[in-house]
């Protein structure tokens, strides 16, 4: 569903992607792990064009993204996304962020937008929180919310930027129980997360990238329980002690 | 100070301060509608545009709001174009003020966090739709307590216009003074008619702050 074919990205004169390559078929579940400055968050933004990429190619179900063309927003709109810092829109309720994208961007009547706004969010645990404002809740509730933003654009697929790396310990459990279900029902998800144990449980696959390069992967089970390049060897070696 | 010259007065000053409040609203809606016009262009991804705006805010801001003054009200009609003292004033400290509110308003629109921007292109909006709906409304808000204030610098700067001949409510003081001699009782009123107009503006302004500064504290925790 998603092919991504040797593409290579530059920051200026640092090179962060060299050739990365992966293909996710539909219903799959994809971590990516590896070092900060590895290029992971950066391939996981050029799926969805939030950043361009200079050589290769990358398309959903076929269809090319290019940050330069007029399709990239209706694109965007079957690729959800999730962020390490929530970005909640914070002068809308709880129940707006969530019906912003139908009713603004895809025309949806305002009461079908409603009761799928509120779908999600008794979906997500949140229902007695639809007329909150993201101020009003906790890191772990806020980017329950933003899944169900995400969820509520009925996307073939949700990209998770390291979605509890900003969360206190004791709010990672429920983030991570709603992705949990997500996976179970066959949704398409491309996650970036230094959550081993949840990698292991619930990716099909798993890819560590080093470098700008996928230098390993592989089923979850084998790339992390017996990993064979010495660089995720001792990444994992890092992560797991600490 | 005899309350028969305050009776007086009042109805005069009164009469300048009706001025003063139009010149005020007048040049505050001019500056507006500048300053978001200048606070856009300098945003423009086209170079000329943007050095285009920031040059006109600079050479204002570099000018006496006075000079600004006599520019208009005497140059301006040497080129064919008649405005009365009045029209002057309005057009003189709008174009002034517009420089301070395209600052103000860059610094709202910069201030939303470049985060929900991408959020709102996630889920597949276009620019246009992410200025109105996500980066706008909360520009207003972080903008609104130096708008404020800037409303209040315009109305004290109002005053300005009695070099020009408007006969606001300074130029009335001063008319009524320089009959009457009462310069004690007609500038101690005068004083206390501009604070009557500025202190509300300013208590304003200080609650909008505070309410600011509040709901922020909330969004760290």
């Amino acid at each position: 569903m998603i092919a991504i074919d040797h593409i290579h990205k530059a920051f200026g004169a640092t090179q962060v992607l060299k050739g990365v390559s992966l293909d996710v078929a539909a219903g799959e579940v994809v971590c990516l792990i590896g070092p900060s400055g590895s290029g992971k968050s950066t391939v996981l933004r050029c799926i969805n064009g939030l950043e361009s990429y200079d050589s290769g190619a990358i398309t959903i179900h076929g269809q090319t993204v290019d940050v330069r063309r007029s399709d990239i927003h209706r694109l965007r709109t079957r690729v959800g996304m999730v962020f390490q810092r929530f970005n909640l829109f914070p002068h809308r309720t709880v129940l707006e962020n969530v019906m912003e994208g139908p009713i603004f961007v895809k025309g949806e009547p305002r009461t079908d937008a409603r009761r799928h706004a509120q779908e999600l969010l008794e979906k997500v645990g949140l229902a007695e929180k639809q007329a909150a404002y993201p101020t009003q809740l906790s890191g772990g509730q806020q980017q329950r919310v933003a899944i169900a933003r995400a969820l509520a654009m009925r996307p073939e697929a949700i990209l998770f930027d390291e979605p509890t790396s900003a969360l206190d310990p004791e709010l990672v459990g429920d983030v991570l129980t709603v992705m949990r279900d997500l996976a179970t029902e066959g949704m398409t998800m491309v996650v970036v997360t230094h959550e081993m144990s949840f990698a292991k449980e619930v990716a099909d696959r798993v890819c560590f990238l080093y470098g700008g390069q996928i230098v390993e992967e592989g089923p979850a089970s084998r790339v992390l329980s017996e990993p064979q390049n010495a660089r995720t060897q001792d990444f994992l070696r890092r992560v797991l002690n600490h | 100070m005899a309350y028969s010259d305050i009776a007086a007065f009042f109805p005069i000053l009164l009469k300048g301060a009706v001025v003063t409040v139009q010149i005020t609203l007048g040049a505050l809606l001019l500056s507006t509608f500048l300053g978001l016009l200048l606070a856009l262009m300098k945003r423009s991804p086209f170079a000329p545009i943007s050095a285009l705006a920031s040059t006109f805010i600079n050479v204002i801001r570099g000018l006496p709001i006075i000079v600004q003054l006599f520019y208009i009200y005497f140059v301006i009609p040497e080129l064919g174009i008649d405005l009365s003292a009045f029209q002057a004033s309005i057009i003189g400290l709008g174009i002034a003020y517009s420089a301070y509110q395209a600052e103000n308003f860059r610094a709202g629109i910069e201030a939303v966090d470049a985060g929900q921007i991408e959020a709102a292109k996630s889920i597949g909006m276009k620019s246009a739709l992410i200025m109105r709906r996500v980066v706008l409304p909360q520009a207003v808000r972080i903008a609104l307590p130096p708008y404020g204030n800037t409303a209040v610098m315009i109305l004290k700067d109002s005053s300005l216009a009695s070099t020009i001949t408007v006969a606001e409510m300074t130029r009335a003081g001063q008319l009524i003074a320089a009959s009457t001699f009462q310069n004690t009782t007609v500038y101690t009123m005068v004083a206390l008619m501009y604070l009557a107009l500025s202190l509300p503006l300013i208590f304003g302004v200080n609650r909008l702050e505070r309410f600011f500064a509040k709901s922020r504290q909330g969004a760290d925790q």
